[in-house]
């Protein structure tokens, strides 16, 4: 997932450094816009202004972390509806 | 405690140097009258009247002693900046507030030309921008331009000494700056956030517990909030007073869908721009919200249609003129009007309507670009043989530049290589966010880049 996230911002963005550990203060408002519907179109999450946060953009791996941890806790459309737990 | 300055009848100031009939004149008397009253909050910190007004007034002295009659500077979203700007005029200097991430030879090619020229006494401050002639100069605005425009927006928009008004703009831009002057005049606090890059902390702003809470944002400012903070503003519609937009036209979708989520608020589009100043507001969520419409003209403006049909203006709004190109500025501005690059029309009740815009410029979140200087710089980059800086479609932004090249000799082009090397010589607003490889770039018959053709 790692690399799929990286091919895509190395594709909207080009000018932003994915090594940096400083990654959002590189970033101004059309970078968050830009990462966030890049991010919620390929992986089908809901990604909104509470997840634009410092912490959540400071790093490539911080980014896989919100991507992952939103994946984990939306609802699964492969699941038949009232069909189990996500958890 | 009775705080209330009438605008338009305040005594005369005897503070010397600038500050009679300037916005400094308000801060004095506010400062005077509610010196514990809040000025402006800026990350987590609070300056009062009293304190922006002393502190402003020392750091003038300093600037008395420096031998140019213009102040450089880059510009921050902070309390810091606005003493800057205050001590600047307060010690009669005008100040060039430029982008924050302006590069050090922009930098100094502006200082170089600004200390060439001579500048008026009465000029305020000098604003580099984009924008009716398509390249970028330096616009003189006066003091008395600004209290005309404070005055503009005060009484079309009912700034009062309650209000709390967020800045989420770059303050070198007028659509953002010019919210200080409204905002000083009445004794209004100002939040001033980072930017709409922040949207926890621009919505953090409109939370804070004031009576009236105002903005000012661009449409693309509106559309991330549409997009990705609908449920939040919609929390908000009790709370904020009024929200202003202009500088690039807004869609009309984003305009109804506004009016829905903020039935009660007063939703104004304005228009202004660095060389007229703010000429016309529209509330479009008062029955009546049509796209490209902008109201009629404020109390120190007047607008009308050229016969070739471009908007004109009238009034104590418009600029002195751009630095140094006397030529340029009678071109634009004669017998006291402004004759700006927009078509339009005025409807039966007097209403400015907007119908487009002659020539090049690129809108990009209120922003002009001129695709030319985009492409001269392109083209000094070694792999790039020809290109063609277009507008394309961004589902967030509206629209975004897009950068159409053909390699040289086949080779392949460092995209990032190119996006650094664009960085150096443009803002950062100008460097494209899309790129795409062509074999040629379509011309028009006498060789110019046919721009119709790229047109989405």
């Amino acid at each position: 997932m790692k690399e799929r996230i990286k091919e895509l911002l190395e594709e909207m963005l080009p000018l932003l450094d994915l090594e940096s550990d400083f990654l959002y203060s590189e970033l101004d408002s059309l970078g968050v816009t830009t990462i966030l519907m890049t991010l919620s179109e390929e992986f089908g999450i809901e990604l909104d202004a509470k997840d634009a946060t410092p912490k959540n953009l400071r790093t490539l791996d911080s980014i896989v972390q919100m991507v992952e941890g939103k994946l984990k806790t939306a609802p699964s459309p492969s699941l038949p509806r009232g069909g189990g737990s996500n958890d | 405690m009775n705080c209330e300055i009438t605008p338009e009848k305040r005594p005369p100031s005897s503070g010397g140097g600038t500050e009679g009939g300037c916005i400094e004149s308000f801060l004095r008397q506010w400062a005077e009258r509610c010196p514990d009253k809040p000025a402006v909050i800026c990350d987590g910190e609070t300056v009062t009247y009293g304190q922006l007004w002393e502190q402003a007034t020392r750091l003038s002295q300093q600037y008395r002693q420096e031998a140019p009659r213009a102040q450089v500077i880059r510009s921050t979203q902070s309390i810091g900046f606005l003493l800057t700007y205050f001590a600047c005029h307060l010690a009669g200097k005008a100040i060039v507030p430029l982008e924050n991430d302006c590069s050090e030879s922009k930098f100094t090619g502006i200082q170089d030309e600004i200390n060439a020229c001579r500048i008026p006494d009465h000029v305020a401050d000098i604003l580099y921008t984009t924008g009716t002639t398509g390249r970028q100069k330096g616009i003189m605005i006066s003091h008395r331009a600004i209290t005309a425009d404070a005055g503009n927006l005060v009484s079309a928009m009912q700034y009062t000494e309650d209000l709390l008004f967020v800045i989420s703009g770059p303050l070198n831009h007028i659509g953002s700056l010019s919210k200080v002057w409204p905002a000083v005049m009445v004794g209004a606090t100002l939040c001033i956030t980072p930017g709409m890059k922040d949207m926890n902390a621009f919505l953090g702003a409109l939370r804070l517990p004031y009576p009236r809470v105002a903005t000012f944002l661009v449409p693309s400012g509106i559309r991330m909030l549409l997009k990705f903070a609908r449920k939040e503003l919609a929390e908000l519609a009790d709370r904020i007073d009024f929200i202003e937009t202009g500088a690039a036209p807004m869609p009309q979708a984003d305009m109804e869908e506004m009016c829905r989520i903020l039935p009660d608020t007063r939703l104004y589009n304005t228009y202004a721009s660095t060389e007229t100043g703010i000429i016309c507001t529209h509330n479009y969520n008062a029955g009546y919200c049509v796209a490209g419409c902008l109201g009629k003209p404020m109390k120190h403006s007047a607008v009308f249609i050229t016969p070739e049909g471009y908007v004109a203006c009238k009034g104590e709004t418009l600029m002195e003129g751009y630095v140094g190109d006397e030529a340029l500025t009678a071109s634009v501005l004669h017998d006291g009007t402004v004759v700006t690059s927009d078509m339009g029309k005025i409807d039966g009740q007097g209403r400015l309507h907007l119908t487009g815009r002659s020539g090049d410029i690129i809108n990009i979140g209120g922003y002009k670009v001129n695709p030319v200087e985009v492409e001269d710089a392109a083209l000094a980059f070694p792999d790039v043989a020809d290109c063609i800086c277009t507008a394309s479609p961004h589902p967030a932004l509206g629209t975004a530049l897009k950068l159409v090249l053909v390699p040289r000799n086949g080779s392949a082009v460092d995209r990032k290589a190119l996006a650094a090397h664009l960085m150096q010589k443009l803002e950062r607003y100008k460097v494209p966010l899309l790129y795409c490889l062509a074999d040629h770039i379509e011309r028009t018959y006498n060789g110019k880049p046919d721009r119709k053709f790229y047109q989405p």
